[in-house]
């Protein structure tokens, strides 16, 4: 009788969420797909530095300028971003105290890092999104020495 | 010379948690538990998605949490994310919990401890 009346009660009025949580797929890490966002970075401001004027009058021309540049910028932004979430994953979930004592730069590191994805962000720096992949590639470095792997470091571009 | 046998013997996974009496419902009632529905995996086969639960949020307010209990707190890096887990071991800073599925559970493996202030509550009973 009063578990029926918790039920009707569990239905009409849905409890707070608690998670068992795991971050999907578990334990599985890879600093490959902060990689691939940072090399979109570095393609995306090389695009836009290189990208011509259109001429004067050139209406049609100035159009697609436009719609170019800003497409170039939104992508620029975006995998900014998902660089930053990739490797702030890596620094609060996968690196442990543990790895601290094999790393002492570990922390200023991922700082750094997280820093360039936003100056990448704000800026058209084709200097920093390059200090981007190089700070990603000493995270590559880090992050396979914790796992006694040799992963070598590859670019797509 | 006594020996603290304590930090040596390894602290068992709960296996077991009850289902909630009249009395639990009452105080819930009253306020003094609080009910959560269970998402994900980590604390499988002890609790499936869907169960729900009720926590004593007072049950820290004087004591520590013991090794073996069920717990809810809060991540210790992600606002509002509210987990379920067990605690292996104490310390002065904080709890280490770890999921009872451990090979598909986030926790204090990947964490660390979790500080007091983010306990929640301990975990008493299913609801119903």
């Amino acid at each position: 009788m009063l578990n029926h009346a918790i039920t009707k009660l569990q239905a009409w009025f849905p409890a707070a969420e608690v998670y068992a949580h795991c971050d999907g797929p578990c334990g599985v890490y890879d600093p490959s797909s902060a990689r691939i966002a940072a090399e979109a970075v570095v393609s995306m401001t090389k695009k836009l530095v290189d990208l011509e004027m259109p001429a004067a009058g050139d209406k049609a021309a100035a159009v697609a300028y436009h719609n170019t540049f800003a497409r170039y910028t939104a992508i620029k932004e975006e995998q900014a971003q998902i660089a930053k979430d990739e490797l702030l994953v890596l620094w609060t979930d996968y690196f442990k105290p543990v790895h601290l004592e094999q790393f002492p730069d570990l922390h200023d590191t991922f700082w750094k890092a997280a820093k360039l994805c936003s100056a990448t962000k704000v800026e058209v720096s084709v200097q920093h999104a390059n200090e981007l992949m190089e700070a990603v590639q000493k995270i590559h470095n880090m992050f396979w020495a914790t796992k006694n792997r040799d992963v070598s470091w590859y670019t797509a571009s | 010379m006594p020996v603290d046998t304590s930090l040596e013997t390894a602290p068992s996974p709960p296996s077991q948690l009850r289902s909630s009496h009249p009395t639990d419902v009452v105080l819930w009632l009253l306020r003094r538990r609080r009910r959560f529905r269970i998402v994900g995996e980590s604390m499988q086969p002890l609790l499936v998605p869907g169960t729900e639960v009720l926590i004593d949020p007072f049950a820290y307010r004087h004591s520590r949490p013991s090794p073996g209990e069920l717990v809810v707190a809060y991540h210790p890096h992600q606002p509002g994310l509210r987990l379920i887990k067990w605690v292996v071991y104490v310390e002065a800073q904080g709890c280490f919990l770890k999921g009872l599925n451990a090979a598909a559970s986030t926790d204090s493996r990947e964490f660390g401890l979790v500080p007091w202030e983010r306990v929640v509550g301990q975990v008493v009973c299913r609801f119903p």
